[in-house]
């Protein structure tokens, strides 16, 4: 089914393997599954979950770096994620607590996928993804990482080393919503995660984030900037549910249709008012 | 003389550990995919990618190239006939000239490994011609449509069978109504998701030809490995393995299964193993019916019910299996356990060019009760009545008489699960803790929804050579026991609990008794295990043994302790009156092996006749009924759709109940599958093609989608059933979807048709308008 794995000493040699043709291979939770299912032939896998650039975490006066091969248990449970609790609320969404035993965040970047649930707080974090390859080593936004469903930015032969989370100013609520068709272990059908920085009980900044909607996880920029100087009421916002739902590009697939999607992207605005206003 | 009663009550009634939940919670129960034989190879299937088409020409000569090939198999290499019997013969075990299904097996291969025959079986080359096809049951029985149907096979073009119950006149009953409540209600497929998928291992042995698998039938099976390859019975065993879940989905596939495998078997003569993968066992298996269902109710202004009429459609797939019997008790069960004078039931199941479809827990009675209990609700927002009311108004009782016009002579315990379901709940208290929560809360609303099913326990009048037992109790000669019966363990408590009625009966501790593995060449034909029978019937059989063989061993303790009265103190037998003489069951069995006594007894018992006229649809339809009552709190999310169970509560009479932990296990496990036929449980198909077999696309409910559940029994005891008990294993799915659909309804004021009310057809429902 596919070729051999192998567990290169260094990060070099990852590099070099990848650029070989290797695929790289840490908590395999997707791409094992992708394997059998017959949609990948990799000739070989390259193991990076034990390099130890990829298993970095360390916080910084600027923020907090982590390695790849970080799995999302690890995450949840260090105290160096607790200044970003809008990541655990996310990790702690994926999939089931053996997944998030072995998944990773790098896996969970690098697929790509739309309905990624760490992705929505990378984008709300602006994080920054530190690439190794043959060129030396790079770093980019994570909108730029992400270019489209299963696509990012990394050329041939690169990897993802770590991801950087630069703290945030001030202390913004946190809010993850993930809709879907059961109550644990589901791939979000739309999801909505926002920074909401609050003076008293009016808005003075606001970041979103809306996964499965759109080829890629989408910032509302239009919505955020329309939040500021608002109140955290529901009917304070009512008028912008409309204009959410327009700044979504969803599609049909197996899971919803692209007008639930699009209605529903609407609603949770309400969800977040609502969830501003009882906050206490 | 009757045996003495030795250690009453220490063995029914009790809840003991279940005696397989060590080896299988500790991984050493060895199941199917576990098991190998020297020189075993694998085997693959080929099967149909088309719907409908005439097979031209079938190359498996790239198959046979393969290196790691070893056999092939098509019609021609079969040495009996090409035939899966199930109730009727026009199944084929490979497809002959045409395919009716897409997955329909046309060709068999095996290999060395699994991984060479699934890269062999993908280089048959197999030229088809087209035929039209038809997918949709009611399309299918439009003039002119396609004919999926095998004609023999089929009443009339695509209909499989026509059923129908005419009791008094529902013209005049309808004209009594002052409420009258219509609608069509929609279901999709089930898939069972057992844990352990289908799988089988044919081995050639002894001139004949022994089949292990994980199965509920094993006599079925029998017949189908027999009639492929031409065998006599008394030449083909199967032994069935540790079964991780069958829910219906083992009853007949096994048989398919069962006959591929020994094809290649019987050609390659070697052992072959045919296993299928998750993917491949949800798109080519049998599944719960996909129907369409109208109804009409008819209701006094006090609740009383005066008429119902009812038309459903089963879409049934290319081959009949078991959609007679499906059909049937979906016929039955219809008009719901209420005192109904007149009733019209129309059922018809219908060939379509999709996968065969089968039994499923609930067995054809659970598309019917979604629109049954909907249609109760209905009627009861229309007359303004508690729907509970409505329901304990009309819920049959013994002496009243059913929608076949059967006679309840005996345990009907319906309107006490009625009540004590009111009570649990507090149903008063609980309805304003609902109304307090939807005046405060703003985006969620809460809604209760109630449910009540009776079941017919047993084959019942369409099958009635099915249902008997047979049981063989053996005292070994140290005093414990073995007891060898034809029906078999799935995963479903039945070892545990015939291990209780056997120690009840014998009055021995559940400790020295032991099941033998069911085997056909060693154990008596039980008849199926299916319709919740296993208890009833299969434990009626043991207890007859049971009888049998106790006469002898109190015959013996009278001889060895030389009185003709004789008391029990624990486990031990005392002479009564002046003597000390004592002896343990041990020591008597050691004397009645020392004075070469018979030490086994065979029991047999034949379930209680049954009758009905299928030109009236009237008559006895089961010998007995269970009953329960379910009430369920969702929460619906009136900005997104998503719908949570919240709370539940289920009461039951399924008769005495033989171990209270393992019935609540099986009503919590009923509630939850029950929960995602309801919420979750979609599979889509398009042109006849399951589009996603997987469980990424298929979803069950997880632990976090089941509330807290409080169950309790109410035990209205059968005087036929051992100790008095009835059948319990469906009811729970029966009961437990409607009252969450219900509860939706309520939730959002307007009904919910059709299933499963997923986000987006909740939201669909919320946007109408909230009632």
């Amino acid at each position: 089914m596919f070729g051999p794995i192998v567990k290169p000493k260094d990060l070099r040699e990852a590099v070099q393997r990848v650029a070989e043709g290797g695929r790289p291979l840490a908590g395999g939770t997707d791409l094992f599954v992708r394997i059998r299912k017959g949609l990948e032939k990799p000739g070989m896998l390259v193991y990076v979950g034990e390099l130890p650039e990829l298993g970095v975490l360390r916080a910084t006066r600027e923020g907090l770096e982590i390695g790849a091969a970080r799995t999302h248990s690890e995450l949840l449970e260090s105290p160096l994620t607790e200044p970003f609790p809008i990541l655990r609320k996310t990790l702690g969404t994926i999939a089931s607590p053996a997944l998030r035993a072995m998944g990773t965040l790098g896996g969970n970047l690098v697929n790509a996928s739309p309905a990624g649930d760490s992705l929505v707080a990378l984008y709300l974090l602006e994080a920054q993804v530190r690439i190794v390859g043959p060129q030396g080593e790079r770093e980019l936004f994570v909108q730029e990482f992400i270019q489209g469903p299963g696509k990012t930015g990394l050329r041939p032969g690169e990897l993802v080393v770590s991801v950087f989370l630069p703290y945030v100013e001030g202390e913004p609520v946190s809010y993850f919503r993930k809709v879907g068709r059961r109550q644990a272990l589901y791939i979000s059908v739309v999801s909505l995660g926002a920074l909401v920085w609050l003076d008293g009980e009016k808005i003075t900044k606001a970041r979103l984030a809306l996964g499965s909607v759109a080829p890629t996880v989408v910032r509302p920029r239009a919505v955020e900037e329309a939040l500021v100087g608002r109140l955290a009421h529901v009917e304070a916002v009512q008028d912008l549910v409309s204009l959410l739902s327009s700044l979504v590009q969803p599609i049909s697939d197996l899971r919803a249709s692209a007008d639930y999607r699009r209605k529903v992207s609407g609603n949770l605005l309400l969800d977040l008012a609502l969830f501003l206003q009882n906050r206490k | 003389m009757n045996p003495t009663q030795i250690a009453e009550g220490k063995a029914v009634g009790q809840g003991v550990l279940r005696v397989d939940a060590e080896a299988k919670v500790a991984g050493q129960a060895r199941y199917i995919d576990d098991l190998g034989f020297p020189g075993m190879v694998h085997a693959q299937v080929v099967r149909s990618d088309r719907p409908h088409a005439r097979l031209r020409r079938l190359d498996l000569s790239p198959v046979l190239a393969h290196p790691k090939v070893v056999a092939v198999v098509t019609p021609r290499d079969i040495p009996g006939q090409n035939c899966v019997p199930i109730i009727y013969r026009d199944m084929p075990a490979l497809a002959e000239d045409v395919v009716r299904y897409v997955g329909e097996p046309v060709a068999l291969v095996a290999a060395e490994t699994r991984e060479a025959a699934r890269e062999a079986a993908l280089r048959a080359r197999i030229d088809f011609e087209d035929l039209p096809a038809v997918f949709d049951p009611l399309e299918a029985l439009n003039p002119g449509a396609p004919q999926a149907a095998v004609r023999e096979a089929a009443e009339q073009g695509n209909v499989f069978n026509a059923m129908r119950i005419r009791k008094g006149n529902v013209e005049e009953g309808f004209a009594q109504a002052d409420v009258i409540v219509e609608g069509e209600y929609r279901v999709g497929y089930q898939e069972h998701l057992y844990l352990e998928p289908q799988g089988v291992i044919a081995v050639p042995e002894e001139g004949g030809m022994t089949v292990y698998g994980s199965l509920q039938c094993p006599f079925y099976v029998q017949n189908a490995v027999a009639t492929v390859l031409g065998l006599p019975f008394a030449k083909v065993r199967i032994v069935q393995t540790v079964t991780g879940g069958g829910f219906g989905g083992k009853e007949d596939v096994p048989s398919h299964l069962a006959a591929m495998a020994a094809l290649l078997a019987w050609k390659s003569k070697r052992p072959v193993k045919l296993v299928y993968d998750r993917d491949e066992d949800i798109a080519t298996t049998s599944k719960r019916h996909p129907g369409i269902i109208r109804y009409r109710t008819g209701a006094k202004r006090d609740g009383t019910l005066t008429a119902v009429e009812v038309e459903f459609f089963y879409n049934a797939g290319a081959y009949q299996t078991l959609s007679s019997a499906v059909l049937w008790r979906g016929l039955i069960h219809a008009a719901g356990p209420y005192r109904i004078p007149h009733v019209k039931v129309d059922g018809y199941s219908v060939a379509t060019h999709t996968v065969p479809c089968g039994a499923f827990r609930g067995f054809g009675s659970p598309q019917v009760i979604f629109a049954h209990e909907s249609q109760m609700d209905e009627l009861a927002k229309a007359l303004g009545m508690d729907p509970l009311a409505l329901r304990a108004k009309n819920a049959l009782r013994v002496g009243d008489r059913t929608a076949t016009d059967q006679v309840l002579e005996e345990s009907v315990g319906l309107w006490e699960c009625i009540e004590r379901v009111r009570a649990l709940a507090r149903w008063d208290e609980l309805q304003r803790e609902v109304e307090e929560f939807n005046r405060r809360e703003r985006f969620r609303r809460r809604g209760l929804g109630v449910s009540t099913v009776m079941y017919g326990v047993g084959m019942g009048a369409k099958a009635p050579l099915l249902d008997k037992a047979g049981a063989y109790v053996k005292l070994e000669v140290d005093g414990s026991v073995t007891v060898a019966v034809g029906t078999t363990e799935m995963g479903q408590g039945a070892q545990t609990v015939l291990s209780q009625i056997a120690a009840e009966a014998l009055g021995v501790p559940i400790s020295s008794v032991q099941i033998a593995p069911v085997d056909t060449s060693r154990v008596p034909d039980s008849g199926p295990t299916v319709a919740s029978r296993t208890t009833t019937v299969q434990g009626q059989a043991i207890v007859d043994a049971a009888a049998k063989l106790r006469q002898r061993i109190d015959q013996a303790v009278r001889l060895i302790l030389e009185c003709p009265q004789f008391t029990l103190e624990g486990q031990t037998f005392c002479a009564s009156g002046a003597a000390r003489r004592r002896a343990t069951l041990a020591d008597v069995a050691r004397w009645m092996w020392a004075h070469n006594w018979d030490m086994g007894a065979t029991g047999w018992v034949e379930a209680a006749p049954v009758d009905w006229d299928p030109q009236t649809g009237l008559g006895k339809a089961y010998f007995v009924y269970s009953y329960a009552a379910h009430l369920a709190e969702v929460e619906v999310d009136l900005l997104t759709g998503e719908v949570k169970v919240t709370r539940f509560w289920a009461v039951h009479d399924s008769g005495k109940i033989v171990n209270p932990d393992t019935a609540r296990g099986q009503v919590l496990g009923g509630i939850a599958q029950g929960i995602g036929y309801a919420l979750l449980e979609e599979l889509v198909s398009q042109d006849g093609r399951i589009l996603y077999p997987t469980l990424t696309a298929y979803h069950i409910p997880t632990s976090a989608d089941v509330p807290e559940v409080a169950v309790e029994f109410g035990e209205a005891p059968y005087s036929a059933g051992p100790f008095g008990a009835k059948g319990l294993g469906e009811v729970p799915l029966m009961a437990s979807h409607v009252a969450v659909a219900n509860a939706i309804s309520r939730a959002v004021g307007r009904r919910l048709r059709q299933y499963p009310a997923l986000p987006q057809r909740v939201l669909e429902l919320v946007e109408g308008g909230l009632g």
